[in-house]
């Protein structure tokens, strides 16, 4: 038995490390084809993201929101919840701790704070207990319900805002007061200056540890993960499964809100319309990567982190929108790879 | 009182149905993959890349037909490409076209930055060819001569015949229903999803070529969630063509709706008429109206 775990996490490793290595090798055909030299290109992205304070810490904080937003979407995978809606989830909370920390900004930032990271998580937790609960109640899959969400949370979010919050002609709402914003990195080490790293990174790190304990060593995580294996079997052994889809969907889902708190209270002091940039959807790659194992989480944003910021720096041989070609080229090779892992790899392996 | 004067008017309903035409091409896409028993939620990817496809071969050979001729093959290539995914490999099909919108919707940014040095949109080309002794009837001339809009709604008997009415109808949607019962009968399951694969990428396609002959440029974000919004009008359809073609003029009905508003400024918020047909998608699907069952094997690999 042991035996076999070992092997599986071996696969994993083995499918991830093909993936990878293969996305690379498609991303330097593309730069071929379009008669750029990946050489060129690669030294560029490399000096500029290990050669300056600035650019590390760019791609620390461009990984943060990834970390976060795939720790939630982890927790909701491992029950086989396919949940497509953390765009809309993640852009309400954050709306709503931006809204919070302006009306608070008069008070001290330990007050602030946790009552804006309580409404936000509560707002975007409650926007996943609306699929799990049409799915527990009525039988009806996740995946169409939370992509209709989407487009109308962030239709309800752009009523509201255009209507009632924002700033006069602009996307945004009111600038929070600078009292409760969250140290930058570079107010500590001079070497970050510039960067918008702040200590949600740090915060996004235990978050994830804290994800791997939840999930893998705790009951309540034992029993997603009990569902999101084999429903009928975990009902026998006394799982409450509709309990434990709606528990999974509410943390999952409350959990992208924390994203707000890197761009809001550690970077911008406003809640803006459209800054998650498909961050919702680009967490699902990055879960993916990793196998939904959080520490695989950081490493998998830190990659996608250092992709984007990367992309930014060498805008000028190549547009910085391959990124979006490239993400797409992860998922699709990590889940064919997984396949044929699975099939020669792991195919003496009984648990199959 | 002039938003209503504006709603009966024959123009508002040439709008209605030029809006009607992406919508139920896509949707009829989606149901062809889905009554073989493959979800298949990258519909609006497929149409990403089909108008930006259009875009390019029509620039670069500065011929419509070329243009749109290519702009099916690329379609056809990538559902080619997406059924290897989910019928040969058996890959989920949610994650597999989340993975497909991304590429695709990434790709056509990427492409339009690269080749035009734009971030927005390329350069204008020249729209499809209309029927040309149509084309001069007042006001719904443009529809009535319009090529694609004709098909659509031709595809209105198309789709049922095709689905109710023959052998490959009945094979396809006993693949989606029940695959092992269809297997023992001799049915080639995979072909058969295959088919319905590529049949959606065909129909897909030809809404985002539409839409981009139409607009007569394309740009990043134009095809705004419409391949959603066909996935809603198959589900609120039923999987019936007939049903679905209600759905669609729903929609579409709700988008002029919009955009008068938009122009007349009332006091309705546009953002509200927005999200009603996803919302009324939910609430079809919650059982609020009426009944809904997809296919019994949608979205099993098999």
């Amino acid at each position: 038995m042991v035996l076999q775990v070992n092997k599986k996490i071996k696969a994993n490793i083995i499918s991830i490390s093909i993936s990878v290595a293969l996305t690379f090798l498609i991303t330097i055909i593309i730069f071929l084809i379009i008669g750029k030299n990946p050489l060129e290109v690669f030294s560029m992205m490399f000096a500029d993201v290990f050669g300056s304070g600035y650019g590390f810490g760019q791609t620390l904080f461009k990984a943060t929101p990834l970390i976060i937003c795939g720790c939630g979407l982890a927790i909701c995978f491992h029950a086989s919840l396919f949940n497509i809606g953390a765009e809309g989830q993640l852009n309400a909370g954050s709306f709503v701790i931006g809204l919070i920390a302006y009306y608070l900004s008069g008070y001290s930032f330990l007050i602030a704070i946790p009552l804006a990271l309580i409404g936000g998580f509560v707002i975007s937790g409650l926007l996943g207990l609306i699929p799990a609960i049409i799915k527990v109640k009525k039988g009806v899959s996740e995946v169409i319900t939370t992509i209709m969400m989407n487009f109308i949370v962030l239709a309800l979010i752009n009523f509201f805002l255009i209507d009632f919050f924002a700033v006069k002609s602009t996307v945004h709402t009111e600038k929070i007061s600078d009292a409760i914003m969250i140290p930058k990195f570079s107010d500590f080490f001079p070497m970050f200056r510039g960067s918008s790293l702040n200590l949600v990174f740090i915060v996004s790190i235990i978050l994830a540890f804290a994800t791997y304990y939840f999930i893998y060593k705790t009951k309540i995580g034992y029993e997603i993960r009990a569902v999101g294996y084999n429903e009928t079997a975990s009902k026998y052994i006394g799982i409450k499964i509709n309990k434990t889809i709606l528990l999974s969907f509410f943390i999952g889902a409350g959990l992208t809100s924390l994203v707000g708190l890197n761009f809001i209270m550690g970077y911008k002091g406003y809640y803006e319309f459209g800054f998650s940039n498909n961050l919702g959807f680009t967490a699902i790659a990055v879960a993916l990567l990793a196998k939904n194992n959080p520490i695989g989480i950081i490493f998998s944003a830190l990659l996608f982190g250092f992709l984007d910021y990367g992309g930014l720096s060498v805008n000028t041989l190549v547009p910085k929108e391959i990124m979006f070609v490239i993400q797409g080229v992860v998922i699709l090779t990590i889940l064919s790879v997984d396949k044929l892992v699975e099939k020669y790899y792991l195919k003496n392996n009984y648990w199959n | 009182m002039e938003l209503i004067s504006q709603i009966i008017s024959l123009t508002f309903l040439a709008q209605v149905l030029r809006l009607f035409t992406p919508y139920y091409l896509g949707a009829n896409a989606a149901n062809f993959s889905e009554r073989s028993g493959v979800v298949n939620i990258a519909i609006e990817g497929f149409m990403i890349i089909s108008a930006l496809g259009y875009a390019l071969f029509t620039i670069f050979s500065g011929n419509a037909i070329i243009g749109l001729l290519s702009a099916i093959a690329l379609s056809v290539l990538f559902s080619f490409l997406f059924a290897l995914f989910v019928v040969k490999l058996k890959i989920n099909q949610i994650v597999a076209g989340v993975g497909f919108n991304l590429l695709m919707a990434g790709l056509a940014k990427f492409l339009i930055v690269f080749l035009f040095q734009s971030s927005s949109n390329t350069p204008r080309f020249e729209s499809l060819p209309n029927i040309p002794f149509l084309f001069d009837v007042p006001f719904i001339g443009k529809v009535l001569s319009d090529y694609i809009i004709l098909f659509s709604f031709a595809l209105l008997f198309i789709s049922n015949f095709i689905l109710f009415k023959t052998k490959f109808g009945l094979r396809l949607r006993s693949v989606g229903e029940n695959p092992e019962a269809g297997e023992s009968l001799g049915i080639k399951v995979r072909l058969y999803k295959l088919y319905g694969v590529v049949i959606c990428g065909f129909l897909a396609s030809l809404g985002g070529i539409w839409l981009a002959s139409n607009q007569n440029s394309f740009s990043d974000g134009m095809i705004a969630g419409r391949g959603y919004i066909a996935i809603a009008a198959m589900i609120i359809g039923k999987w019936k063509p007939v049903n679905i073609f209600i759905a669609c003029l729903m929609f579409a009905f709700f988008e002029a709706l919009e955009i008068s508003l938009q122009i007349t400024g009332t006091f309705i918020p546009s953002q509200i008429v927005q999200m009603l047909p996803y919302l009324i998608t939910i609430l079809v699907l919650i059982g609020f109206i009426g009944k809904t069952k997809p296919p019994a094997a949608d979205g099993i690999p098999y």
